[in-house]
């Protein structure tokens, strides 16, 4: 993919870039003076009869093909079909080969990536989360686990009627069917944002096979997301002996979630991350609760005490924490208040007291 | 449960496969700076995203002519392991000099294969094995100068071979494992090259452009295949 290049009546209008891309090169293209963006697969090739190999290679190269095809049309099929009127599901307008290559097209979204919304008011910020999960329940009815969920495969979309943004989920190509994921060496997903089975399939752990990576996986994820969204910083875990949350978890250890959350998200979030993949809700229930507007609101009192080094969650740390303990073993304990690292209330969050004792 | 025991561990090698003709001369040394300062480079893209490497290898393949001169027609280094065999990695790169090599095309298939058939890592959880291959020149035919002592036993007789050798999908052949390896060309528009980005999977090709020689854009585009996919 060259800029300038026309493929498939797709003008190629920027330098195509592996940035921010696994598996693909991308880049804008134009068709009709309507935008769009279009993903250049790396892998696999389709050998055309000028191709390089034997003709016994290119039959066994182009079995290859026919898979990949096959499960691009599957997930494509379900989104684009059965749950269609998801529009903010950012789907494929076009997917083809071209010589030995295949593209995917998509609209051009007018959007941007947020990594957090801690500066956002509380109807923009539930506004976010609900047609991000009103997406991802999208997804789940039609059975597809997305695979690769993370603030960066979700783009903010401003209203233009209003002062609001949509989210919009990008990026299906690592989608699979519930309970039926690639091999452990071809399963794309996030190390800071992959659930405890992902890494154990990853790591091969004979505890777990492929009949473990489902949904589930996608609701830890998005766990962790809204716990980012609303507070800025992923949950807390050592990080003297963690490099992710999933290792965490896996391990039976505990993940601190922030005591500014409202107590109904912080249940919420607190089943989602759950080393029990039958204890997290469905997204069903998840939109459920965010009916009421008020989850999104942040509370907590003032932190008097640093967070011990073992807990921190990040460059920042979030005020009034409550240790969850995710193994369902003891009683959740406490763990002293944080030092704050961004100002206690925000520029558009109004900050409530949750506890009616002080 | 041991925390070192499910931590998840990445392995990363890259083979820089270098033309060093004479005509490389205006850009060898901006590949050679870039090589010598990528490993800083990729372990604080890395760090900005959270993750870490866990091992991570550099080697060097120089390439020219053996059509030419068949003594100095290939370079090679073993793994260095970064950052702690740093030094012996800028000794062996700093010696790299412009020179030689004739009329193009030059023997960058050979030098494919031999970078190809690398002690690449088969161990940690998951690897990411790279090839990233800088030259300004066409490439000879696989057997051109084959008769030389020093011609590498590790080039196949075709390029039909080297596809092989390089492997896809289900394919029982290859010196790589499938999901691991990326091929990086910077390279001008002319065959082999164009032929091998339209026939290889997992292959991104930078297409030099006449007179442009190679910039700092070139080392973003490795950091970046590493950094994006791990």
């Amino acid at each position: 993919m060259k800029l300038g290049e026309n493929i498939r009546g797709f003008t190629v209008v920027a330098e195509p870039t592996n940035s921010g891309g696994g598996r693909c090169v991308w880049s804008f293209a134009e068709q009709g003076g309507r935008q769009y963006f279009i993903k250049q697969f790396l892998d696999p090739k389709w050998p055309t009869e000028q191709s390089m190999g034997s003709p016994a290679s290119k039959a066994r190269r182009r079995e290859v093909c026919h898979e990949f095809e096959k499960r691009h049309n599957e997930v494509n099929n379900r989104i684009n079909g059965k749950v269609a009127g998801g529009g903010n599901l950012v789907t494929a307008t076009h997917f083809f080969r071209e010589g030995t290559t295949y593209y995917k097209v998509t609209d051009r979204v007018a959007a941007e990536a947020a990594k957090d919304l801690t500066k956002f008011t509380d109807r923009q910020t539930v506004v976010v989360l609900r047609t991000l999960f009103m997406s991802m329940r999208l997804l789940h009815r039609a059975g597809i686990v997305h695979g690769d969920l993370k603030p960066a495969n979700v783009l903010l979309q401003r209203s233009s009627t209003a002062d609001l943004y949509t989210a919009k989920m990008i990026d299906f190509d690592d989608s699979y069917l519930t309970g039926d994921p690639p091999p452990p060496d071809q399963i794309v997903g996030d190390q800071q944002y992959g659930a405890p089975e992902w890494l154990r399939y990853v790591k091969q752990d004979p505890g777990v096979d492929a009949g473990h990576l489902t949904l589930a996986a996608d609701i830890f994820t998005l766990g962790l997301m809204t716990h980012v969204y609303l507070v800025g910083e992923l949950p807390g875990y050592d990080r003297s002996k963690f490099g992710a949350p999933s290792e965490a978890v896996w391990a039976g250890q505990s993940l601190v979630l922030s005591g500014q959350l409202h107590p109904k998200t912080r249940d919420l979030v607190a089943s989602m991350v759950s080393s029990d993949i039958a204890a997290r809700p469905t997204i069903e229930s998840i939109i459920k609760i965010f009916e009421d507007d008020r989850v999104v609101q942040l509370g907590g009192s003032e932190p008097t005490v640093p967070l011990t080094p073992e807990a921190r969650s990040g460059e920042g740390s979030a005020t009034g924490r409550v240790k969850i303990n995710m193994s369902g073993g003891s009683t959740p304990s406490r763990v002293p208040p944080p030092r704050p690292s961004r100002p206690a209330e925000g520029p558009s969050r109004v900050r409530i007291n949750f506890d009616p004792k002080k | 449960m041991d925390a070192n025991s499910i931590s998840l561990k990445y392995a990363v090698d890259i083979v820089f496969c270098i033309d060093v003709t004479g005509s490389m001369y205006p850009v060898l040394d901006q590949v050679k700076e870039g090589a010598l300062t990528f490993h800083k480079r990729l372990e604080d893209s890395m760090a900005a995203k959270d993750k870490a490497i866990s091992k991570l290898r550099l080697r060097v393949v120089a390439y020219r002519d053996f059509a030419d001169k068949p003594s100095n027609a290939l370079e090679q280094s073993a793994f260095f392991t970064m950052p702690g065999q740093a030094g012996e990695f800028e000794s062996f790169v700093s010696r790299l000099r412009a020179g030689d090599g004739g009329d193009e095309p030059e023997s960058g298939l050979e030098a494919l294969a031999v970078a190809l058939h690398s002690d690449w890592e088969r161990g940690l959880d998951r690897r990411r094995h790279i090839v990233a291959l800088f030259t300004d020149a066409s490439a000879h035919p696989l057997g051109t100068g084959s008769s030389a002592a020093t011609y590498p036993q590790a080039a196949p007789a075709t390029i039909d071979d080297l596809l092989e050798v390089w492997g896809y999908g289900g394919g029982q052949s290859a010196a790589m494992e499938n999901a691991a390896k990326r091929l990086l060309l910077f390279a001008p528009d002319t065959t082999p090259w164009n032929e091998i980005a339209a026939d290889w999977n997992n292959t991104i090709y930078v297409p030099s452009r006449a007179g442009e020689g190679l910039s700092e854009i070139e080392f973003t585009e490795i950091i970046d295949a590493i950094s994006n996919s791990i």
